[in-house]
C-alpha cells in the first residue's frame, strides 16, 4: 500500500463518507471545474522560460511533495486531536495552494485553519471541540479529493505540454 | 556569409577615449546611475519563496537585487544584524516569530543587534491574512503595505514603487 493510500485510509471513515455519492468516475476527463484560478496559474506559466515549462513544473511537483507530507502531518495531528497543529497545517498548505491557483484546496485549507482554531468556516463564530472534530474529519476527506482533482489536472496539463514540445 | 561580404561588414575600431576625459568625470557618470535596491524576502514556505524570487528576478531585475532569501523571522533578524537591505517582503504567519513579531523586533529601539540602517527599512507584508483589521495591525507595527497572496504582479509593483519612494537617495558604494 502506498503512502498516499495510507493517507486516504487513515482519514476516510466509511461511516463519515459524505461524498461517496458524488465521486467522479476515474475515466472521465477532468474539466476545469473551478479547480484552477487561471489568472494565478497563468502568471506562474509566464515565469517559465520561452522554450519549456521546467520552472513551473518543478514548482508544481515540489508542491505535490509538500502537500503529501502535509496531509500525512494532518492525519497525525487528527489522531491526537491537536487542533492548533491542524490549524497551522491548514494555513501552511493554504499559502502554497493559493500561490499555484488551486482554488478549492486553498478554500478548504482556510476552513481547516478556522476549525482548528475552534471557529466556524467564516472564522467569526466559536465552535466546540466536538463540533470542530466532526467538521475537520469531514473536511480532510473533502480536501483530499479536491487535491487529487487538482493533482490530476496539473499532471495532465504538463503531460500535454510535453507532448506538444516533443 | 561569404568572405567578401564578411570583410565589407567589418567596422573600423572605435576611437580611443578623448584624453580630455578625466577619471573624475568617468566616475561621476557611473555614480549618477542609481544602484539596485537590496531586497530581503522572508517566508516559511519554500514554494512561496521560490515564486517570489522568480517574480522579482524576472520583472524587477533592472531595479532590484535580491540579496537575502530567508525562511524564518529568526534567520531574518540574524541576517539584518549583518547586512544592510533597502526593502523587506515578509510573510506574516510563520512559526516561532510571526511577521508582526519580526517587524516589531526590527523597529524596536531596544534591539541593538539589528544594524541601525535596517531599523526603518520599508517592510511589505505578503500574506493571505489580508482582512482590514489585519492590515491595520500591520500598519500599526510599522509595515508600509500589504500585498495579498496569491501575488498579483501589478499590486506587487505598486507596493514596491511606493515603498521605494521612501528610500533615501541611493548612492554607489
Amino acid at each position: 500500500m502506498t503512502e498516499r493510500d495510507q493517507t486516504r485510509t487513515a482519514v476516510a471513515d466509511p461511516e463519515d463518507d459524505r461524498n461517496g455519492a458524488e465521486t467522479e468516475n476515474e475515466g472521465e476527463e477532468f474539466e476545469d471545474d473551478g479547480i484552477i484560478d487561471h489568472t494565478t496559474f497563468d502568471q506562474l506559466l509566464e515565469m517559465d522560460d520561452e522554450e519549456d515549462h521546467e520552472f513551473s513544473k518543478s514548482l508544481v511537483w515540489n508542491y505535490f511533495e509538500q502537500a503529501e507530507k502535509t496531509f500525512g502531518d494532518m492525519n497525525e495531528a487528527m489522531k491526537k486531536l491537536d487542533f492548533p497543529d491542524l490549524s497551522r497545517l491548514g494555513h501552511f498548505l493554504k499559502g502554497s495552494s493559493a500561490a499555484l491557483g488551486l482554488t478549492k484546496v486553498k478554500e478548504s485549507c482556510e476552513k481547516l485553519q478556522h476549525y482548528g482554531n475552534r471557529k466556524d468556516a467564516t472564522g467569526a463564530n466559536t465552535i466546540t471541540d466536538s463540533e470542530a472534530e466532526e467538521l475537520i474529519r469531514a473536511l480532510l476527506i473533502q480536501m483530499r479529493e479536491e487535491y487529487d482533482e487538482a493533482e490530476s489536472y496539473l499532471r495532465d496539463f504538463y503531460e500535454g505540454q510535453e507532448t506538444q514540445e516533443a | 556569409m561569404s568572405s567578401a561580404s564578411s570583410i565589407n561588414s567589418i567596422s573600423p575600431p572605435s576611437p580611443p577615449p578623448s584624453p580630455t576625459m578625466s577619471m573624475a568625470s568617468i566616475n561621476s557618470d557611473i555614480s549618477e546611475q542609481p544602484r539596485k535596491i537590496k531586497v530581503m524576502i522572508i517566508d516559511d514556505n519554500a514554494i512561496n519563496l521560490t515564486i517570489l524570487s522568480r517574480l522579482l528576478n524576472k520583472h524587477f531585475a533592472d531595479t532590484i537585487q535580491l540579496t537575502s532569501v530567508m525562511d524564518s523571522g529568526v534567520s531574518a533578524l540574524d541576517q539584518l544584524s549583518k547586512d544592510q537591505v533597502d526593502l523587506i517582503l515578509m510573510d506574516i504567519d510563520m512559526p516561532v516569530l510571526s511577521g508582526v513579531q519580526t517587524t516589531t523586533a526590527i523597529r524596536s529601539s531596544d534591539n541593538h543587534d539589528i544594524l541601525v540602517q535596517n531599523k526603518n527599512v520599508p517592510i511589505i507584508a505578503v500574506t493571505t491574512s489580508d482582512a482590514a483589521e489585519q492590515r491595520e495591525l500591520y500598519r500599526q507595527v510599522g509595515m508600509a503595505d500589504c500585498v495579498s497572496k496569491p501575488i498579483a504582479l501589478p499590486k506587487l509593483r505598486m507596493a514596491i514603487e511606493s515603498a521605494m519612494k521612501t528610500i533615501p537617495a541611493l548612492s554607489t558604494g
